[in-house]
Formats: structure tokens, sequence, C-alpha cells
């Protein structure tokens, strides 16, 4: 088991390393001279030369790449020329709302999906199946920012139950910092009314964030169980007496769940790139949100050091997806 | 002692397709009392494993009974529910299942499988669930009983850690968890290997002694169903077609397709009718080696990065015109060596010789050329063809390849050659899945035979085969050999049909050669215990089928 | 089979000789016409496509569609008239919608065409050479999807500058690493078959195995993810318009309406309500027909 997860964390250091490659491949694509582009349209042919040094763009390729490295490697991810602030900073302060709101999504799609899943496999062509059918398929295909304002106008402006946008209302004063889950730290400081007004913000996006996720983490599910309820092994657990309620709680969940728990990892990744259209929708201030604008403006920094941090933690969940899936399946636990 | 134990009465049970119901069994009568041990010989698609399933009451999906009532121990089980079969199901009936690889959870251990089963009795026995450690107890004391050594150990050991042979027995001891009243026991030796086959069967057998078990066995292997069984019934398209004692049925058949089955059994014991034609042959030349390997080795490289040795130093050498033939169990590492033969895997060391030229060099055209000359049948047809190609095309595949042959050229030679291995012309336009198996096999010869060869390697060709189909095809082979004078290589893990066709023979152990010569010499006096071992497995099929003929 | 014997002699009709494929497709259309949900994905598309197809000759405002300014009738609501409404420069809603259609295929189109063409090689070849050119097929691609790709779009189409076009080539970009896991993966299963190994016996080259062998079984899946991915391409690419990387404003195309849309949340609510659904009708067509289509075709695969 150590020596798997060291190779794990191996394989992690050297996909970021590749994406780090990638990275640095993007950034050099576009056509023409970056160098003019940063100067800006009215600068003088001089002031783009001093550009040009100042940030290393007269180098070889190969020498620009290895300055990028390095940079990375000590934490450098440049400066917005937005905000002139580093990006780094930035990115810290952005990412824990990111975090939290694709935690709680990410939450309410597997303890809504699975077990929806695991009902409609067992009572098959049933009205709950039929119910998971249109909720699977329209879950996919709804485009998530439209879904976002439905969602506002319904229960925002119609009801008014919940607030538009947003992560708090600035009267209300942020509790202290220690998690950077506005939900976790209010309850940690005992702060419930905090936390209630936290939970009433994050509700709406949390639910447009994961229902593609609920959806396919509903539908793989649904597919395994039918599957495997159909396998010999269960065949023969049946056979030999054991209550269809243990065969399906205790025997066939634990074998759906290991293509499902495939699913939940690649939809995580998926979610944390649909946070650029959902925290959009919902003025969530996190990294997504912090991306788009970036890259309307064509500040181009931070929208590199929003990439890096995504894919770093989509390859995190990853390793964990496969962290559990070894503990779950014997066969792959073998160093 | 007046009801029996498990009645069937006139069972009828259709499955519904797009192509409407298929009557899949037809009046089944059955009768099977306390004690008694019942076998049901049938070949694929006889409709022997959905009648077993039936009884269980998990009988194929879409299925309706039309006509007919089974009873069990004086019960009406034919439309049970759910509910009711809580408690037959596993309690009072139980099953072993055919392949033990897929029939046990891969995610759990042994020990939770069988005292999950052993809890759930007593659940339905209503004595209250035993203590964990007391059902660890049970659990150990049936693994021992199944004859598994270290049973202990096992507890904790999951399916993949074990082999085809130990698995099975895992599924006996979990059949036998719960004390049942009727065994049924579905094909429980087909998967395994030929010696690991006669231990199991040993193992039911003496069970069914020492606990006084009755027995359901459904098998295609006549000999199985002989060491087990005392009463007999012999299904054929959905119907029972004769039962009785089971050594009336096999000494004095009365049913014409009992007879054809029994005498399509290859006999171990027969002196092969092929032996008085050789000798009619001149032997005048000393015979013109075709083939030969020389220290012909492949390493494999495990996933763990320890070498395995599949073939090791193999010597061969094979005389144009006859049949030579490769014994062993799977692992043995036969079909390896088959492959090599023909460089489809590429030997780790070692040399190839077809007539006269070293082929273990050869790469690119000059391999391709060689192609020509040699050819390969595989194992099973079901997958040796391409689902999305007609059979026409199949077979004229190498022609295209091969030739520069005009498309209509083509044509006709694929007509001949299908008249050549005796299918319609008119298969041509159809696909692999429409056919029967040995109607598929026959197709992959006339692939095979396609460009003329000179050497055919026929890689088990026969054991994805029914045995009545086995026979046919067996000597449709011999046929073709005679007519377009053909060598063969001919691999088999089936001692009585080496016998039958080949002149020489060699016995593969773990990579390695224990035993070679002239076929009947080997199987007159083996010199080895091993071919010995498998001697003696082989018999037991063979000497249950001619029960008549011998005594 | 003795009648067939009999008139074997006579040339077969068209009929007789592909009697196995026209039973397989009755099959495949018996099954296809009793699944509800399928139906109703082909009508969606058929629609769909339809409206591609001939929408720019039907629409009631043509000009509309290229951005005519009626300040007049400004974000009026749905009416006889203008039955999904006017935006805020005064042009038809439902015009601009079906003007849309032809853009949205246009992106579909390219993006998985693109997509397969250049996954479906590379994963045929990673899949059966095996070695050292599939680690490094493999490795490329998995870096690829170590990247969600949404994230990855923008971050291209941000380099690249906004556009249609360059949204095009953003998603492409980060679409055919899909196809190549796909792919190897069944080449991985297929190429285990004994009919590749078979088809090496008797001498064929590598590039027949793979056309004649390979590729062919490996269809149905490719057909099934096309399906699904035209439906996912349109909702990506009008993610990317929403955010506003995609065709600049007059351009009618889906998501970019609804973007302006936005701002006019939430008392003009027609204005973001209809191009959204046109969106989410179209993804949800394809991604039926997808759904049944795999199972007819593809059953075994079906989680995925």
């Amino acid at each position: 088991m150590l020596t798997f997860t060291l190779r794990k964390l191996l394989t992690v250091a050297g996909t970021m390393l590749g994406i780090a490659v990638l990275t640095f491949v993007i950034t050099n694509i576009a056509p023409g001279d970056p160098a003019r582009l940063v100067a800006g349209p009215n600068a003088t042919e001089d002031m783009v030369a001093t550009i040009r040094t100042e940030y290393g763009l007269d180098r070889p390729m190969i020498e620009q790449f290895a300055i990028y490295m390095k940079d990375l490697v000590t934490g450098d991810f440049g400066t917005s020329i937005v905000s002139t602030r580093p990006v780094l900073d930035e990115l810290l302060r952005y990412a824990p709302a990111t975090i939290e709101l694709v935690l709680v999504a990410m939450l309410l799609g597997i303890f809504v999906g699975v077990p929806l899943g695991m009902l409609s496999a067992v009572y098959k062509d049933g009205p709950i199946d039929h119910f998971t059918r249109i909720l699977s398929i329209s879950g996919v295909a709804i485009p998530a920012f439209w879904f976002g304002i439905l969602m506002q106008l319904y229960f925002s402006v119609d009801l008014g139950w919940l607030p538009v946008s947003g992560r708090l209302p600035l009267v209300t004063r942020p509790p202290e910092f220690i998690t950077g889950s506005l939900l976790i730290d209010s309850l940690l400081a005992g702060n419930f009314k905090t936390f209630n007004t936290a939970l009433s913000y994050i509700i709406l996006p949390a639910i447009v964030l994961s229902f593609p996720c609920l959806a396919s983490i509903l539908r793989v599910n649904r597919a395994e169980m039918i599957e495997v309820l159909q396998s010999d092994y269960i065949v023969a657990a049946r056979a030999h007496g054991i209550s269809s309620r243990r065969i399906v709680i205790c025997y066939a969940l634990k074998n759906a769940l290991l293509p499902t728990l495939a699913m939940i990892g690649l939809r995580f990744g998926w979610m944390l790139g649909s946070t650029v259209l959902v925290e959009t929708v919902f003025d969530w201030p996190g990294i997504g949100l912090y991306a788009v604008s970036s890259a309307l403006a064509s500040d181009f920094k931070p929208v590199i050091g929003v990439t890096l941090l995504i894919g770093f933690l989509f390859i995190i969940t990853n390793t964990l997806v496969d962290l559990a899936y070894a503990w779950i399946d014997p066969r792959l636990r073998r160093a | 002692m007046s009801t029996p134990l498990l009645d069937i009465k006139d069972y009828s049970l259709d499955i519904g397709t797009f192509d409407g119901p298929v009557h899949v069994l037809k009046g089944i009568n059955l009768t099977v009392n306390r004690g008694d041990t019942l076998g049901i010989v049938g070949e694929s698609g006889s409709g022997k494993t959905v009648l077993v399933r039936s009884v269980m009451g998990i009988g194929p999906k879409g299925s309706e009974v039309t006509q007919g009532q089974i009873t069990f121990d004086g019960q009406d089980i034919t439309r049970l529910t759910e509910k009711a079969w809580g408690n037959i199901r596993g309690i009072r009936i139980s099953m072993i299942f055919q392949d033990p690889m897929t029939y046990l959870n891969p995610l759990f251990t042994i020990g939770q499988q069988i005292s999950d089963v052993i809890a759930a009795h007593q659940r339905a026995s209503g004595e209250g669930v035993a203590s964990k450690s007391a059902r660890r107890a049970r659990t150990v004391e049936l693994l021992d009983q199944v004859g598994m050594r270290d049973p202990d150990q096992l507890f904790d050991q999951y399916p993949h850690q074990l082999s085809g042979g130990m698995r099975q027995r895992v599924l006996i001891a979990m059949a036998l968890a719960g004390k049942p009243e009727l065994l049924i026991a579905d094909e429980p030796t087909t998967a395994l290997d030929v010696t690991v086959q006669a231990q199991v069967l040993d193992l039911i057998k003496s069970l069914v002694e020492k606990l006084n078990l009755t027995v359901v066995m459904i098998s295609h292997d006549i000999g199985a169903i002989a060491t087990i069984a005392t009463r007999c019934a012999v299904m054929y398209k959905g119907e029972i077609v004769e039962q009785g004692a089971t050594a009336d049925i096999l000494g004095n058949p009365q049913h014409a397709y009992t007879k054809q089955l029994l005498a399509a059994v290859p006999d171990i014991e027969a002196e092969p009718k092929r032996v008085a034609a050789a000798a009619a042959e001149p032997k005048t030349e000393k015979p013109v080696k075709l083939l030969e390997a020389h220290d012909l080795t492949k390493i494999y490289k495990s996933q763990s990065g320890e070498p395995f040795t599949a073939v090791d130093k193999v010597n061969l050498s094979v005389a144009k015109g006859e049949i030579f033939g490769v014994v062993g169990e799977s692992g043995s590492g036969k079909s390896t060596l088959a492959r090599m033969l023909l460089r489809l895997i590429e030997p780790t060391s070692g040399d190839i010789i077809f007539d006269g030229q070293n082929i273990s060099g050869l790469n690119g055209e000059p391999l391709r050329q060689m192609r020509r000359h040699m050819q390969f049948v595989f194992q099973n047809p079901h997958s040796a063809l391409n689902g999305r190609h007609t059979i026409g095309d199949a077979i004229g595949e190498p022609l295209r390849i091969q030739t520069n042959m005009s498309k209509r050229d083509i044509e006709a030679r694929v007509e001949a050659l299908l008249d050549i291995v005796q299918l319609p012309r008119m298969f041509k336009y159809r696909y692999p899945h429409e056919l029967s198996g040995g109607q598929k096999q026959r197709v992959c010869i006339a692939r095979a035979i396609a460009l003329n060869p000179r050497l055919l390697i026929l890689d088990e060709p026969t054991s994805a085969l029914d045995i009545s189909v086995q026979a046919q095809v067996l000597e449709f082979l011999q046929q073709v050999r005679a007519e377009l004078d053909l060598t063969y290589v001919f691999i088999s893990h089936d001692l009585a049909v080496i016998r039958q066709i080949c002149d020489q023979t060699i016995v593969m152990k773990r990579g390695q050669i224990v035993e070679q010569g002239d076929t009947e010499k080997i199987f007159l006096s083996p010199a080895e215990d091993y071919t010995r071992a498998l001697i003696e497995s082989g018999r037991k099929t063979s000497r249950a089928a001619n029960i008549g003929a011998t005594g | 089979m003795s009648n067939i014997e009999q008139t074997a002699t006579r040339p077969l009709s068209f009929r007789e000789r592909n009697a196995s494929q026209i039973r397989q497709m009755r099959l495949y259309a018996h099954m296809f016409r009793g699944s509800f949900s399928s139906m109703l994905g082909l009508t969606l598309v058929v629609v769909f496509l339809i409206l591609a197809a001939i929408g720019p000759y039907i629409v009631p405002y043509p000009e509309d569609t290229r951005g005519a300014v009626h300040m007049a009738a400004r974000l009026l609501p749905p009416s006889a008239e203008h039955w999904f409404g006017t935006d805020e420069m005064g042009a038809d809603i439902f015009s601009r919608v079906i003007a849309g259609a032809r853009t949205s295929l246009w992106i579909g189109i390219v993006i998985t065409g693109l997509g397969a063409l250049i996954g479906v090689p590379l994963g045929i070849i990673a899949g059966y050479k095996g070695g050292l050119l599939r680690a490094c097929i493999m490795r490329v691609t998995e870096l690829f999807l170590a990247v969600p790709g949404l994230a990855l779009a923008l971050a291209i189409v941000a380099s690249l500058g906004p556009g249609l076009t360059n949204c095009m080539i953003a998603l492409a970009i980060v679409w055919w690493p899909g196809y190549v896991r796909l792919v190897e993966a069944k080449t991985l299963s297929v190429k285990e078959e004994l009919f590749v190994e078979s088809a090496r016996s008797i001498g064929a080259k590598t590039p027949w195995i793979l056309w004649h062998h390979i590729l062919p079984n490996c269809m149905s899946p490719i057909i099934v993810k096309m399906s699904m991915d035209m439906g996912m391409a349109i909702l990506a690419a009008a993610g990317l318009g929403f955010i506003g990387l995609g065709a600049p404003p007059p351009a009618p195309e889906w998501g970019a309406m609804v973007s302006v849309a936005r701002s006019y949340m939430p008392d003009w609510w027609w204005y973001s309500f209809f191009p959204g659904a046109a969106i989410f009708l179209t993804v949800l067509g394809f991604n039926l027909l997808g759904d049944g289509l795999r199972d007819i075709l593809d059953p075994r695969s079906r989680t995925r």
C-alpha cells in the first residue's frame, strides 16, 4: 500500500510538470508579439522593446521556459495587470470560496445521486425510475448558466426565498478566517446566524453546479447496479439464500460503487471547470469568476494561474479516487 | 418417504424473443426422491440449465411457464413470490455453479461470503444469528470439509488469490453451509482442468456419501455424470428423451440421440483405426521433416516484474504428412508453443525451421509470404471470426491479402471452399452469429485452407464444441487432410482425441516436454506419472460412455 | 436448409443476399421505435437539423438575424407578432434563435469532427501498437484530460483572443483526448479477440487489420460518443459564448444571447429564456439520440 501511494505521488508530480509545460505552450500559441499585447495599442517601439527585455521575451524559448518553471516552483505566478497584485495572493484569496462551493455541490451530488441511482435500479421501470431518468437526462443537457438564471428568477425574484447572488451580504461580517469556508468557519466560531446566511447564499449555486454531476452519478450508479444485480455472483448469493436487502445494500452497492467512484472523480474536475459559468451567474467570488474577468480584460497571468490551480486540484482528487479504488478493490491492492 | 422431494410434472417454458417465443422446455417430467442422485446429460442449448434454474426460482428473464408445475416436498413452487422463495432458495435447495471465476464476489473475502450465507440460514430457520466467532468456526469447518488445506488462513483471502479448483471448493462449501435438502450442481467441473476435475468430482462423490445428500447434477460430461449419479436423464432440445438408472442408459441406450451421443465420445481405450491405414501406406523413404523447433523458449515478464517461463527449451520435429499431437493442461504452455511455431508470438530464444528454412529471423514481407504455407485454426470459433464480416468476406480475406486474384475469382474460390467444408454456398452472405459452433469452425477451417497451406496448426479446435459436433469436426479434419495432403500439429487437452488421430505426441507440463514419442506407445506404456494421471482422468469419461461396449 | 441447397445455383436476389442485414436493421428499428426517449431525441435532432438547413429562409424577420436595429420595438414581450419577444435592439428573438441553429450545428460538427479525426487514429494506433508509442500518446492524452475541459478551453481562448473560430479551435483541442481514451480502451479489448490474431496468421499487414478488423469493431461506441458530443460541444461553446469569449454580439449565437440577456433580468425574462431553451432542447435531443443508439448498438457499455 505504501509503495502504491508513493508511486501515485510520483505520478502527481509528473502530471503537474506536464500541465506546467502545457500552460507554457498555451501562452505561446498566440500569434503576434506578446510584448506588444502587454504594452497596449498606444505603446511606442521603445516601450515594447523595454517590456520585451523586462519580461525576458527576447531570450530563446528554452530559456524562457526555464525561467517560467523556476518562477512556478518558487510560487511566482506573475502579476495581475488589472489589480497589479501577485497572482498567487489573489488565487489564495479566491480559492476557498470555489473549493467550498465545489465540495458542497459534490456532497449534494453524491448523497442524492447514489441513493437515487440505487433505488431506480432496484425498482427498474417503476415510477422512481422514470422520474430519475428525466432527471438524469435533463441534468446533463441543461446549460448551467441558463439553469442558474432560471433558478434565480424563480427562487430569488418570484418567491424571494434565497438571495440572488454573492457569497455574503455586505452588512454581514465574515467569520474569522480558519479554513476559508464560510460554513465551517462560522460553525467553528459558534455563529449560527452567519452560518444560516452563508448557507442561504450557497444553496442555489451549489444546486446548479451539482445538477449535471448528480445526474451522471445517478446514471452510472443505476446502470452499474442493474448490471451487478444480474451478475453471476449476485445470482449465486441469491441462490444461497441471502436476503434481497442485504444483497442490494451490502453486496451490489460495493461492486457498483467502483465505476461510480470513477465518475465522481471525473465530475469533480468537470465541476471545477464549470465554476467559470456558475460563479459568473451568481457573482460568486471564486477563482472561476476571477479567471473570467481576467480573460475578458486580456489579463493573461491570472488565467494561467487558475488553470494550474484547477489542474492541481483535479489531480489531487483523482489520486484520492485511485486510493479509494484500491481500498475497495482487493485486486488492486498489491503493490 | 411417500412424497418425492422434487417432482416436475409436464413442465414447459417459453422465452420471448424478437422472433417470437422460443420453446425452451417441453413437457419435462422428473422425480427426485430423498437420497437420490440424478444426473441430467445434455449438450449446450438443450435447456438443462434453464430447467435447474427454474427449480431454484432464478429462471431467465422474459420466460413464461406455459404448462405444468414443479413441486418441492409437497409444495408447489412453480410461481412463488420472491418472499416465499426466501425460505427455500439457498436454505432447502442449494446450488453449485459452473464457473467459479464469476460466481464469487471479487470484493469480499472468502470467509465473509461463507459466513454471510451461514447467517442467512440461521436467520431463515429462526434460530437467531450466531456470533461472529461461531460463524467463523463453522466456516473453517466447512472449508476443511471440502478438503481445503489451511482453512483458517483462507478465511481472510479474496477470490482472486485462489486457483480455479480452490474456488470451486469454496462454492461447494457455500452450497453446503445450510445443510440443504436438495443440492443442484450445474456443470461443477466444466471450467476446470482435467486433473482438477477428477479431484472435484471425487470430493462431490465423497460428500454425497458422507452427508447423504440428494443431488441433481447437470453436465455435458457423461463421465462426470457416471461418477456421481445413480439415475440419469438425457435432455435434447428442451425435452427429456430418456431417463432411468445410469448404468442402464449408458449400457443400453434406447433413444437414437443417446446412442449418437455415446458413440461420439472418443474412446481412449480403443486402438485407433488410423493405425491400420497408416500401415497400408508404403513407408519407403525416410520421412521428410516439415517443421522443427530447437530450444524454443518464451519468457514473459509478469506484472510484478518476475520472469515467467511459459515455454522452456522445447525441441520437436514434425514429419511431412503426419498428425503431431501436443497434450497438456491449461498453463502448460501448449498454446504459446503453437503460436510461436507460427511466429504469432515472438520466441525469446530458439529456432523454428520450416521446410529447411529457418523462419525465426524472418520479418516483414518474407514472413508474410511464409504465412501462406502455415495456417492456424483457433480454439474458439465464436471469437475467431469478425462479427462485422460476412462468411464470404472471412473466407475470402486470405485470398485478398495474399494473392491478386480478381473479385470474381475470389467469389468462385470461396464457393468452392464452402463446398469443401460441406456448407451451403449461400452461407457466404451470412454473419457468424447466425451459425452454430460447428459451422463456424468449418468456416475457420475453410479460411485456413484457402491458400493451400502445407501445415495446419490446430489449437484445441474442438474443445469449444459439443461432443457430437466434435466427432463430426474431427472426422472432417481427417478427410480434409487426406484430400489436401496436409500436415497437422494438433493441440488438445483431451487424450482420447489425441489417441484417435495423432501419430506422434508430446506431453507438456509447465512449459516443458515431459514425454514424447509414438502416440500408441505413450498410451500403452506411459513413462511419467503426469502422463498416467492425465490418461487416468481421461479414462473416467471414456469408460462411462463405453460401459455398454466393455461390459 | 435442404431447399436452400437446391436453389443455390440460381443467382440470389438483393433481398436474399442481404437478408441478414435487413433483419438486423429491422431489429434495430424495432428497438429504437420501442423507446419513447430515443424517438423524442430523434425528433428534436431532426427539427434542429431542418432549422439549421432552412432556418434563415423561413424566419419572419431575416434582417434581425444580422443585427438590424428597431429602436421603437425594444424589449417587447412575446406576442403574435414576435413569438419570443424582442431584444434590446428591437430585434425579433424568434428569428435570432432559429438563425442560431445553423451556428450551433456548425460548432457541433467542427468540434466533434476535429476531435474524432484527431482522436480516433491516435487511439487505434496507441491501443494496437503498444510500447513506447502508446506510452507517448497516452501520456499526452492524460495530460489534456488532467485539466478540466472548460478551464483549459478558457485559457486557450484567452490566449488566442475571443471569437467564434478561436472558441471552436480551443474546444477541438480539449475534445480529442476523449476519443483517444475511448478508442484506445476499445482497441485494447478488440485486439485480444482471436479474429485479429487470425488475420495476422494469414499474413495481413497492420493497416489492413486496423481498417478491416479493429475500426469496424470500434465503430459503435464512436458513433454513440459522436452523437452525444454534438450536444456537449454545442453546450460548451454556448458556455464560452455566455462568458463573452464567443461570437461578438450581433451574431445570432445562443450562449452570447443569454449573456446579453442576463443584464435584462428579471423584468425581461423572455430574452434569456428562449435562447437558453433552444440550447437545452438541442443538447437534450443529441443526448437522447446517443443514448438510444447506445442501447441498440453497444448495449454492454451503457455505463460510460
